[in-house]
């Protein structure tokens, strides 16, 4: 039975005005969404053709949910997307050429080669790099929101993770932590019903994951992570109440993983009708329809979004073929941090 | 950790005739824990090497006979657990702080210097001597042959401070021993000076010096044991070999059938020194002066064999020739599972005295390496050995039932018999090679 | 100067940072109220109130994941492990997050995990460890073993300035035992220097933590036979003072390495292995390898007592090194 709010899809534009969007902001909204699915789709293409080594995961169907949440943020908030939240970096300000580099293993990458994929962040950005052991940030965005706490900052952590994250015990001790000590951190659960090939009824027992956050003493909601405004109103909710001292939130967004794991997954396991349901609310599309039914958007804005990402990306994977490879001869260094190193945002 | 009560250990008596043993390595060194029943030091005999396990749990806390010595049987090697050198005093206080304990005038016989691998005996370098890389590097920097150091380390090793008064003094005047050691540096009566003889290899004024590019190395009990066994055989024995070709075509065809079986229910392979054995076994019961034994103005037969398999140790290391007993009583997989026990054991070191002891007849197999014929000497006191060797294949003229002559490919064997022939005639020696390639040839892939 | 234990002076160390720089906190199970299980920080609740003493759930993912993520935000956690043992539950925290982050993503975590280690009082298998060779193998972590008072506060002062994760072993036998004059004022001991216990100039014996007095009273056994040893108290396991262990060793050629953790893969491996390669041909002698046999730590006190090397298993070695 389900313990968890769940939450309504957002309809009239007033609703949205109400939850703090202006037009402008929808249309830019709408853009970081095309940004996201076209880094992706790029990197799908630079993989098959060779250039990307290792393995390569995307967000595809999470788009909305990513952009969603990071649209809520502040610009003092700090977060530690996963590799399905293409859209948290986009939306923060990460310009593509440095996320191709990354995933070529450049020497411009965030992490210079020395990290691949989606395992990168900005530190000017507010973003905490990810390590593939998935809830392991949980506790490290708890961490955040305590240093906040003990400070009496109002800014607020956001801790992504999965639902096949759930299962594992970082995820419960930061949420026991976080909710003892009622820290403004906001718990994000990226349900996209596969973890690799796992279903959802083999990760968690209940309705929803989001049904455990009444265990630790706060509030759980589900929303459609393919509604972009919907979840930009639960994670601006959520947001809001963990700056004004009201403690934490698990906000569940629903979507399903439109490609396999990684590209090597064919997904062979996910039932084809799953597919074409959830095909039918594309995250983008929908929105895309939302913003000509209700703010009027034009062919010409439309066009010029959809021609100015192209140009961007293309702009940004040249520059990123551009970027040397790293110096092998630099390998060793930074394996311990000086004294200098210190001086970055987060360190202040 | 010290255990109350002291326990020697001795030198066992590792069969009869056996009076002395070689202390080959010490598995434990001084302060070590050992469990009793736990390996403690490995011991060779003319005939056997063999692990000593420890008589006792406790501390080794002292060793008396040093690696590469040998001392009669019963001789105390070594004591586990009470104190070292003097019998244990019964300490009558119960919780001693180890830390405190230590009494400020020099203990004559302290729980003494662990004997470690005595490095001496074991890594020569010019003399016999250990030399230490600090010891070669200082040596090098200043010209100095190491071996004209005087040293007063382990088994006579040049130290570091030897080497250093050396350069500073120049050569000692004439009167070698009482070296110009700094006192301060070298442990006042280190009680490696156990009271147990020692080789004391540097000391052995005889010894050639040897030459450039030469290595020395002791000569083990084995070895010796060996040398003297071989010398005496022949010094003894009227040795004449005798060979024969025998066709394998059968064994072949037998052995691929019983391989299987053999080795899945026994956990044995079936090898073809098992099937000479067994046929050899089987043709000695007609030729007992094969299986016999000239003994002082007797000759001794017997009815049963005693079947020894000489059986190579690891590197080179020496020969030793486990013995299965009535071989007489034992079928194909008996033998097989024999010869295979008393190598493996063999190799492990796990022999038994009685394991190579009244052997009345030997095979040796040197056909592992494809040698194909050869001429061993005969295991005193016994009248003869059999030599296999390799299985070849070769070009075998066959004849028939019509008659004619064909050329085949049979997989061939040579197999000797070298007999003493103050007990053996040479006519004798032929049928009984005769009978056993006949048995061979034959064989029925019952057994 | 005072006389103060081993304990008093962490404490003296933990209370003077956090004195001098709102930013360090300490977090832990039961370290407000109760002071900590030994007591480290008793009073400190009283001092600097319930969020900078911060009673943690039974949590070690928590406690180093949430130190990691404040670390970031510009505070300087100090965690207590209640046991060395627990860190095991954190592994993953220090390992695969806090280890990596600066290398790979540019964020350094300056945190000290402070790990009351080592047995000697029969904790049994899960209140005794020294752990410290196991991250002393992780790129990126840092492992301090201080064996005096003085080192204890001034290591700890160092390890909280360093903007890195530091492993702060402080030894659970040493804690009330050991007594030494420590400066009240503020200082720093660096990270990654050996102090030499004892000036001896025939046999090197490379040690941390309470081996230190261990190889200490050998020593004086030793001097009774006329051999003179040194020791030399590394402090730090990493990064560790490589160049005063050669120095040492090339004064004396003979060296012995000591410590309480099991002998295998035991950080005295890589001592060990860094002199034969660096000073082989200044040994007189094969290095020695004195350390706990490779068992969980025993439980029952003849056990115990045959696990942790004990004096005469040291002096038994020097004097084998001695009569070489």
């Amino acid at each position: 039975m389900a313990v968890a709010r769940e939450a309504e899809p957002v309809g009239s534009l007033h609703e949205v005005r109400e939850a703090g969007l202006d037009r402008e902001d929808l249309l830019g909204v709408y853009r970081n969404l095309v940004i996201t699915r076209g880094v992706e789709e790029r990197g799908h293409i630079l993989y098959r053709q060779g250039k990307i080594p290792g393995s390569f995961y995307t967000g595809r169907g999470n788009e909305a949910a990513a952009v969603g949440v990071a649209t809520a943020m502040k610009q003092e908030d700090v977060g530690t997307p996963l590799h399905r939240d293409m859209g948290v970096h986009i939306t923060r300000g990460v310009e593509p050429w440095r996320i191709f580099a990354q995933y070529m293993g450049r020497a411009d990458g965030p992490t210079k080669g020395r990290d691949g994929n989606v395992h990168m962040a900005d530190a000017q950005l507010g973003l905490i790099a990810m390590v593939s052991h998935l809830p392991a940030m949980l506790p490290v965005a708890v961490g955040a929101a305590l240093a906040f706490r003990i400070r009496e900052e109002a800014r607020v952590a956001l801790a992504w993770f999965g639902e096949g994250a759930s299962a594992r015990g970082d995820t419960h001790e930061g949420m026991t932590f976080a909710g003892t000590r009622e820290l403004p951190v906001v718990f994000v659960c990226d349900n996209n019903q596969w973890a690799y090939s796992t279903p959802t009824h083999l990760e968690y027992a209940t309705e929803h994951v989001a049904d455990r956050a009444q265990a630790y003493g706060f509030e759980g909601v589900v929303v459609d992570g393919t509604d972009v405004l919907a979840v930009y109103r639960e994670a601006r909710r959520a947001i809001e109440k963990a700056r004004a001292g009201g403690g934490p939130t698990l906000l569940e967004c629903l979507t399903l993983r439109m490609e396999g794991h990684a590209v090597h997954d064919d997904a062979f396991y996910v039932p084809k009708v799953m597919f074409e349901k959830w095909a039918e609310s594309d995250p983008l599309e929908r929105f895309r329809t939302w913003l000509r039914a209700n703010v009027d958007m034009t062919d010409e804005e439309e066009d010029e979004i959809s021609t100015g990402v192209k140009k961007l990306l293309n702009d940004a994977l040249k520059r990123a073929e551009d970027s040397p490879m790293p110096d092998a001869s630099d390998l060793t260094a930074g394996v311990y941090a000086t004294g200098e190193d210190l001086d970055t945002p987060h360190h202040k | 950790m010290a255990t109350e009560t002291a326990v020697d250990v001795v030198m066992p008596q590792m069969g009869v005739s056996v009076s002395e043993g070689t202390i080959t390595r010490w598995l434990k060194r001084e302060g070590e824990q050992v469990e009793a029943d736990e390996p403690l030091l490995e011991i060779s005999t003319d005939k056997v090497d063999t692990e000593v396990p420890s008589p006792a749990s406790g501390t080794l806390v002292q060793i008396l006979v040093q690696e590469g010595e040998t001392v009669d049987v019963g001789t105390k090697l070594g004591q586990i657990g009470g104190a070292a050198g003097a019998p244990a005093p019964a300490a009558p206080e119960p919780e001693p702080e180890p830390a405190s304990v230590a009494p400020s005038e020099p203990e004559p016989a302290p729980a003494p210097a662990a004997q470690a691998p005595a490095p001496a005996a074991d890594v020569s370098g010019g003399n016999g001597k250990f030399v230490s890389p600090v010891v070669a590097r200082i040596a090098a920097e200043h010209n100095i042959d190491p071996n004209a150091v005087p040293g007063t380390g382990r088994g006579g090793r040049v130290t570091k401070q030897d080497i250093l008064a050396f350069v500073e003094q120049g050569p000692p005047p004439v009167a070698p021993p009482a070296a110009p050691a700094p006192p301060a540096t070298v442990p006042s009566a280190p009680s490696s000076e156990a009271p147990a003889p020692r080789p004391a290899p540097a000391n052995a004024p005889s010894a050639p010096q040897p030459q450039p590019g030469e290595q020395v190395e002791p000569v083990s009990a084995m070895r010796r044991g060996i040398a003297e066994h071989m010398r005496r055989s022949l010094d003894t024995a009227a040795h004449v070999t005798s060979a024969i070709e025998v066709d394998f075509s059968k064994i072949v065809a037998a052995r691929a059938a019983l391989k299987k079986e053999f080795q899945s229910a026994y956990g044995v392979n079936p090898t073809y020194l098992a099937f000479v054995a067994r046929a050899a076994v089987e043709t000695l019961k007609d030729y007992p002066y094969v299986n016999a034994e000239m003994r002082g103005d007797s000759i001794v037969t017997r009815n049963y064999v005693n079947l020894g398999i000489a059986v190579e140790l690891a590197d080179g290391k020496g020969l030793i020739v486990p013995v299965i007993r009535n071989a007489e009583g034992l079928n194909l997989l008996g033998i097989a599972r024999g010869i295979a026990d008393l190598a493996a054991r063999a190799r492990d070191k796990k022999l038994l005295p009685d394991d190579v002891q009244g052997g009345t007849f030997t095979i040796t197999n040197p056909g592992g390496y494809g040698t194909f014929h050869g001429t061993p000497v005969i295991n005193q006191p016994q009248s003869a050995i059999l030599g296999t060797y390799a299985l070849v294949k070769r070009p075998w003229v066959i004849t028939d039932e019509s008659g004619n002559d064909a050329i085949a490919i049979k997989p061939i064997m040579n197999v000797t018999l070298t007999y003493d022939h103050r007990l053996v005639d040479g006519a004798y020696a032929g049928r009984f090679l005769r009978d056993l390639r006949e048995r061979l040839e034959s064989w029925d892939g019952t057994e | 100067m005072a006389e103060l234990t081993y304990l008093q002076a962490i404490s003296d160390g933990l209370r003077t940072e956090m004195r001098r720089d709102k930013r360090v906190f300490l977090i832990g199970e039961d370290v407000g109220v109760y002071g900590g299980a030994f007591k480290v920080s008793l009073g400190f609740q009283e001092e600097f109130g319930p969020w900078r003493v911060i009673d943690a759930p039974l949590a070690e993912t928590a406690i180093i994941g949430a130190c990691t993520g404040a670390s970031m935000m510009g505070l300087r956690p100090v965690a207590e492990m209640q046991f060395a043992d627990f860190i095991s539950c954190a592994w993953d925290q220090l390992v695969t997050v806090a280890a990596k982050q600066r290398w790979r993503a540019g964020t350094p975590v300056p945190i000290v995990v402070r790990l009351p280690s080592g047995g000697g009082f029969s904790g049994g298998p899960f209140h005794s460890q020294n752990p410290e060779s196991s991250f002393a193998h992780i790129p990126g972590l840092k492992c301090v073993c201080p064996a005096t008072p003085e080192d204890a506060k001034g290591l700890l002062i160092s390890a909280i300035e360093d903007p890195n994760p530091v492993l702060f072993f402080e030894h659970k036998h040493l804690y009330r035992r050991i007594k030494g004059e420590v400066p009240e004022e503020r200082y720093t001991v660096p990270i990654g220097k050996a102090r030499t216990h004892r000036i001896g100039k025939d046999i090197s014996v490379i040690t941390w933590g309470a081996m230190v007095f261990t190889a200490e009273e050998a020593a004086q056994q030793l001097e009774n036979d006329g051999v003179s040893v040194e020791v030399l108290d590394l402090r730090s396991v990493m990064p560790w003072d490589k160049a005063a262990v050669l120095d040492s060793v090339r004064k004396t050629s003979k060296a012995l390495v000591l410590h309480e953790d099991t002998r295998t893969g035991g950080f005295g491996a890589e001592i060990a292995a860094t002199i034969a390669e660096e000073a082989f041909e200044d040994l007189d002698a094969p290095v020695k390898r004195i350390a706990a046999p490779d068992t969980p730590v025993p439980f029952s006190p003849p056990l115990e007592k045959a696990f942790i090397p004990q004096v005469d298993d040291v002096v038994a070695g020097l004097r084998d090194l001695a009569g070489y």
